[in-house]
């Protein structure tokens, strides 16, 4: 279960990657550029670039056990996410806004490092797909002793 | 078409971090950061093994991974499949990844928390471009669109024409380095830069010169494996960093989960000149058939100031710079086998009471310590303190202001080495330190091998234990 205090963490706009593996255990992996938590805390939905989620689509359905890395530049903190999918859907044009948010959020941290926006430029954001995933385990990954460790 | 990893050089940097996907026997996939890819040759690279975490369980089950890597300078992401091959604890590849780690760990003060377990090199079955993170032109630190390096060289034969002029021109050890430093910047845009040289106390170097920073440093000392300077002298290689901010902040990310387990976490930071924000930093050992001269330190504000050729050239410099170095001593030494010492009287001391003149400077060498300070203030240390403090006496006593080098070599109470005394560079460094402190106290070279005391305030000389 995501609690409050880390579903946030988790919406403030941070670096997130979606890694599923198909079924002869190839691990693939994309960049995502926003995640909404339920209030139920039990689900997510990650939303990436369709043209990175049409390379992982056949392996999400084909396995269906996902893995959602997140991390915030400033500061390293970061955390993942394994879960199994629900469903894949066109994200919604109402979203479209809280996405764009969360995804300005990222690119800002990413200038408070010294990386120029202009270095973003060509990345894709939109159009979006939601890939909705019930959550299965929480770890902690912040660099150090303790990444790895299964957050209550 | 499909890139070389040659061509993928600058996202092996560190400056964006890279993500590492890999997947269990059982198929559950995991996604994590990673500290650094490094460039191991054309169909190999290796990352960075410092925990034991699931990636590197899963890789044990099974050995197919993913890392994604983006381009600092165009943004375009690559996606790597790779395959695991070996790990290695030891070797060129292993010291290199470890003395990265170490450099930004010492940067932060926290040399020797982080321990590199191991280079993991694997295989790369294949490149492709990531469709979502498209690439631009590339673009400079302001986000501008900058020239390729291709296009635009920095070691032209120009550049190492003016270089190579400059260091002819120069007839003493002072002249050399600042002229060192000085071509480094006006001739290939090396903005800030330092040269160490080994002091006589083991394992540790002092700065004799640097250029583009606020503060000369002279004087200013770092031990062997403590920053950029102190590990070059360490390891006797040269060590490149790029984007030290984000391998500063993912060991500071580091340090403070690893402070919650382990108390014993000290945090020190190293009283060097420096920049207040480096984001790139070089280093090479100055090495004459493998005995160091010195190190020269360059820094930069831009994150990946100083690509892989510019690492070869300044290394391959650096060899030319050594010896350089060597020949200068060499030929002030040889010219002051010829001088002799010549009596000149002090000037008139200061009459009490008279027109009013500089304050007295109190100047106490304190023996346990072997330092001399001023009116209370450090001044310097060792070996050239020990220089200072006699000449200082000789004056006292006989009044005399010309020195010669070769008199110094052969005062036995001064304590310099049988072997390799680097007298010329501790004159420097003294005299740097003297103009930059207490400009009333000179040391003016009078020609090769020979130089003069100029004190234009009254002292009071006192020797303490």
């Amino acid at each position: 279960m995501i609690d409050p205090s880390l579903a946030c963490f988790l919406e403030e706009g941070l670096g997130i990657h979606l890694g599923v593996s198909d079924a002869g255990l190839e691990p693939q992996g994309a960049r995502a550029i926003a995640a909404t938590v339920d209030a139920d805390g039990a689900h997510l939905t990650v939303y990436l670039a369709t043209v990175a989620a049409a390379r992982l689509r056949p392996a999400l359905q084909s396995n269906g056990r996902v893995a959602v890395s997140f991390g915030r530049p400033i500061d390293d903190r970061a955390c993942q996410v394994k879960g199994e999918l629900v469903g894949i859907s066109d994200a919604d044009a109402g979203a479209r806004p809280a996405i764009e948010a969360q995804w300005q959020g990222y690119l800002t941290n990413l200038a408070q490092i010294g990386i120029p926006r202009a270095v973003f430029a060509g990345w894709t954001m939109w159009p979006a797909t939601a890939i909705r995933l019930r959550v299965t385990a929480l770890f902690e990954q912040t660099p150090g002793p303790d990444a790895g460790a299964r957050l209550p | 078409m499909t890139p070389t990893l040659e061509s993928l050089a600058t996202c092996f940097q560190g400056l964006l971090p890279a993500q590492f996907f890999t997947c269990s026997a059982d198929g559950v996939p995991n996604a994590a950061y990673l500290s650094h890819v490094d460039y191991v040759d054309a169909s190999h690279v290796a990352l960075s093994f410092q925990f034991f975490n699931k990636s590197r369980r899963n890789i044990a089950e099974n050995p197919r991974a993913m890392v994604m890597v983006p381009d600092p300078d165009t943004g375009q992401g690559w996606c790597l499949r790779l395959r695991y091959v070996r790990s290695e604890t030891s070797g060129p590849l292993f010291d290199r990844m470890a003395l990265r780690i170490e450099a930004i760990a010492s940067y932060c003060g926290l040399k020797g928390i982080f321990k590199l377990r191991a280079a993991d090199v694997y295989e790369v079955l294949g490149i492709e471009a990531a469709p979502e993170e498209t690439g631009l032109a590339p673009v400079d630190s302001q986000g501008r669109a900058r020239a390729s390096r291709e296009a635009n060289p920095i070691f032209t034969i120009t550049a190492l024409q003016d270089l190579a002029s400059r260091l002819h021109g120069a007839d003493s050890l002072e002249a050399l380095v600042d002229s060192i430093l000085e071509g480094l910047d006006t001739s290939f845009g090396f903005k800030h830069s330092m040269m160490l040289v080994p002091t006589e106390e083991e394992g540790v170097l002092v700065t004799i010169a640097t250029r583009g920073y606020a503060e000369d440093g002279a004087g200013a000392e770092v031990r062997h494996g403590e920053g950029i300077g102190g590990l070059v002298a360490e390891a006797r290689k040269p060590i490149r960093v790029s984007g030290l901010m984000r391998g500063m902040l993912y060991a500071l990310a580091m340090h403070k989960a690893a402070r919650a387990t382990s108390p014993a976490a000290p945090v020190r930071r190293i009283a060097l000149p420096g920049l207040p924000n480096p984001e790139s930093q070089l280093g090479v050992p100055l090495l004459v058939r493998g005995e160091l001269v010195g190190v020269l330190c360059l820094e930069s504000e831009v994150p990946y100031r100083f690509h892989e050729e510019d690492k070869a050239s300044i290394e391959l410099l650096g060899s030319y710079l050594a010896i350089a170095i060597q020949n200068v001593q060499w030929q002030e030494r040889e010219a002051e086998a010829s001088q002799t010492t010549t009596e000149s009287p002090a000037p008139p001391s200061p009459v009490p009471g008279s027109t009013p003149g500089p304050p007295t400077r109190g100047i106490v060498y304190y023996e346990g310590d072997d330092a001399i300070l001023v009116d209370d203030e450090y001044l310097i240390r060792g070996l050239p303190a020990r220089i200072l403090w006699r000449l200082l006496r000789v004056r006292e006593t006989t009044g005399r202001e010309e020195f010669t080098n070769r008199e110094l070599r052969l005062d036995k109470s001064l304590q310099l080495p049988e072997w390799k005394d680097n007298l010329e560079s501790r004159l420097l460094l003294l005299r740097r330190r003297l103009d930059e402190k207490r400009p009333d106290i000179r040391i003016v070279p009078r020609g090769r091998g020979r130089f003069a005391l100029q004190v234009t305030a009254p002292l009071t000389l006192t020797t303490r234990e």
